[in-house]
């Protein structure tokens, strides 16, 4: 157990479980930088966190993106487009 | 610090892989909670969805940063009680955090979380509300709404059945408790959830109890990019209105003036498809008799639209 693990009364176990969600991506979202308004919708409503800012442009990190298109939907410049994943 | 600049700088405390359904807003709900309670945090997870994708973790892997336990779909209230009490003995503060589906809120658990409610234990619960068991297969809750299709309420090819009871008023229950801080939140409106997080936090003196109506694309039958427009639409169709109360002093928080037609919220979710007109009337003058109970608990207040 290391100092951190020690200030909790429960230790926090051997280590942080993930799934690789990226596989299950169908389709992925690609932003347009040219007609991103930089409002920060899409990074507000990524149910997985996969949006990221960056020098004040939002970059979306594919690694566990699921591809569910809530922030295409919800972009309200429409600029994220939904494209087909090729087969893996 | 506004809603993006929070999102976007604190440490996401819940692991980047987990497996809830593809454009799940609970998952949303858990990571903009967590990001606002931060590391200092002890996480309870009953039986449910957000049990059951990992975030409780499996073979000694845990899903989340902090310390986070799997109490029984019952007893969530109560343990969390008693690790408050175990950290007021140690002398150590830290948020003492429930996130509860309705079945182990409205149904299973609502004993322990009375029993924390009338004696003031500091806890901070939060529940998430899919209007049902969703990761068993979908049955009914009594938190579910009248006609609504589950696999424990089913539907006949002539489009007789669903549910037969109106939903518990949950949130009200909880604020007629006389507690601290009671909150409905929406992953639609995501400043708003941020704020109402913020003001459990600062509950010192009892139970701060948030309820997040979430709706379930796999059990409701939703499309996955319509995840936050539909939850965005309870709201706007006064379904869910989202308002807080400190001790029975409420606040419509969002307040909705010119209510949507309820048919924009059921037309797009399949668990109501088999509804007749009569039906869905019923729903929105439900929603209208609560919105206007509501408002009369706000009387008096400025900001009763």
């Amino acid at each position: 157990m290391n100092e951190a693990e020690k200030e909790y009364i429960s230790p926090v176990g051997e280590g942080l479980y993930s799934a690789n969600t990226g596989d299950w991506r169908t389709q992925k979202p690609e932003i347009d930088q040219e007609t991103c308004s930089r409002c920060g919708t899409c990074l507000i409503y990524c149910p997985t966190s996969s949006v990221r800012r960056a020098d004040g442009r939002f970059i979306i990190n594919l690694s566990f993106c699921k591809g569910c298109g809530v922030c295409a939907a919800e972009c309200p410049n429409g600029c994220i487009a939904m494209t087909r994943e090729a087969k893996r | 610090m506004n809603a993006l600049d929070l999102l976007a700088e604190r440490e996401d405390m819940i692991s980047p892989g987990i497996s809830a359904c593809v454009g799940c807003n609970v998952e949303l709900t858990l990571r903009i909670v967590m990001k606002v309670l931060g590391p200092n945090t002890v996480l309870a997870i009953p039986p449910g969805c957000m049990g059951g994708v990992g975030v409780v973790g499996w073979n000694k892997r845990s899903g989340a940063k902090v310390p986070v336990f799997f109490p029984l779909l019952d007893n969530t209230a109560s343990m969390l009680a008693g690790i408050r009490l175990a950290y007021d003995a140690k002398g150590k503060d830290a948020n003492i955090v429930a996130f509860a589906g309705d079945g182990a809120t409205v149904d299973a658990g609502f004993q322990a979380l009375s029993g924390v409610a009338e004696r003031g234990d500091r806890i901070i619960y939060i529940c998430y509300d899919n209007e049902g068991y969703m990761n068993t297969g979908y049955q009914r809750s009594s938190s579910t709404s009248k006609g609504s299709w589950t696999s424990t309420t089913p539907v006949s090819k002539d489009g007789h059945g669903g549910k037969r009871q109106n939903g518990k008023d949950f949130p009200m229950i909880m604020a007629m408790h006389d507690i601290p801080y009671v909150a409905t939140a929406s992953p639609a409106y995501v400043p708003d959830l941020i704020r109402k997080v913020e003001e459990a936090m600062k509950v010192r003196d009892g139970l701060a109890y948030i309820h997040v109506y979430n709706p379930c694309l796999t059990g409701w039958g939703i499309r996955a990019e319509e995840s936050i427009s539909v939850a965005r639409l309870a709201v706007k169709t006064r379904y869910f209105p989202l308002y807080e109360a400190r001790r029975r002093e409420f606040r419509i928080t969002v307040p909705v003036p010119k209510p949507l037609p309820i048919e924009n919220f059921t037309s797009r979710i399949k668990k109501f498809s088999h509804l007749g007109p009569e039906a869905i009337a019923d729903l929105g003058k439900l929603a209208e008799d609560r919105y206007a109970f509501l408002q009369s608990l706000c009387r008096g207040k400025d900001n009763n639209a």
